[in-house]
């Protein structure tokens, strides 16, 4: 496999990954980690909110990245990989994990 | 300190917001002759030379973003709560979750544009770059209409 050809199975096996994952993450609360604003402080994994809220969002997005990147490694490294892969999913799943945020997030616009 | 970082967040969105949707257009719209209009000279820009500002200034952007996103954690989003402005709440969220998957989808957008351009990926260099697009101004809007409710500092 060529470089090119591996750098690509690698960007768009990440780019589907990364979106199904994300989605994962959020909808299941999978953060790698949870920041406290109020207090400037980190933990690990998912913990609950103490003197304000607490922010998942960069938990969500590191374990997606870190999951996507896996896969993304793995499938870079299979023998014709881009080959098999259809170029189509790189943009039809993260099209579809915004639909399905747009669905998931509804009641915000039906109040 | 934020309110600095805010305008800075804006600015690099306000260039993003012009560099991705030129972009867009010359791949979406391509001119068919020479241009002679201010609307054919949009759409006959070379939009291959645009990738490298799109990682960069969208990256920049949502590290900005990011780094400013707990001060709207903190006082902006209680306040929309408490007015019950929940439409603008949900926006913001949407906002939040297409700007992550934007990221994700850059390794990919760079790879679709590489040279010399790949005929089969035509389709997916298009779709990615208008979907990029979107959330662009789809994240630009809702910053606007955001700070516009409730600007930091206030």
């Amino acid at each position: 496999m060529t470089p090119s050809s591996t750098r690509g199975t690698f960007a768009m096996v990440f780019m589907v990954v990364y979106a199904v994952a994300y989605a994962i993450a959020v909808e299941n609360n999978y953060a790698l980690f949870t920041y406290h604003p109020a207090t400037g402080e980190f933990g690990p994994l998912v913990q609950a909110a103490r003197e304000g809220p607490a922010m998942y969002w960069y938990g969500w997005m590191t374990s997606a990245a870190i999951a996507a990147s896996i896969a993304a490694g793995i499938a870079s490294s299979l023998p014709h990989g881009v080959q098999r892969f259809w170029s189509g999913w790189s943009w039809a799943f993260p099209i579809a994990a915004m639909v399905l945020f747009g669905y998931l997030l509804r009641g915000f616009f039906m109040r | 300190m934020t309110t600095l970082l805010l305008i800075i967040h804006g600015l690099l969105a306000v260039a993003l917001l012009g560099v991705v949707t030129h972009q867009a257009i010359g791949v979406l719209l391509p001119a068919a002759k020479a241009p002679a209009s201010f609307l054919d000279r949009m759409r006959s820009v070379s939009a291959s030379s645009y990738v490298t500002a799109v990682v960069v200034l969208y990256i920049g952007t949502a590290i900005l973003g990011a780094v400013i996103y707990p001060e709207y954690r903190l006082g902006v989003r209680v306040v929309l709560e408490q007015l019950a402005l929940s439409k603008a709440n949900g926006a913001f969220e949407l906002k939040e979750h297409f700007a992550a998957i934007g990221l994700g989808m850059l390794p990919a957008y760079a790879f679709f544009w590489r040279q010399p351009l790949d005929e089969k990926y035509a389709r997916a260099r298009a779709v990615t770059t208008a979907t990029l697009a979107f959330i662009v101004w789809w994240s630009f809007f809702v910053g606007h209409i955001l700070n516009n409710i409730r600007g930091f500092g206030s």
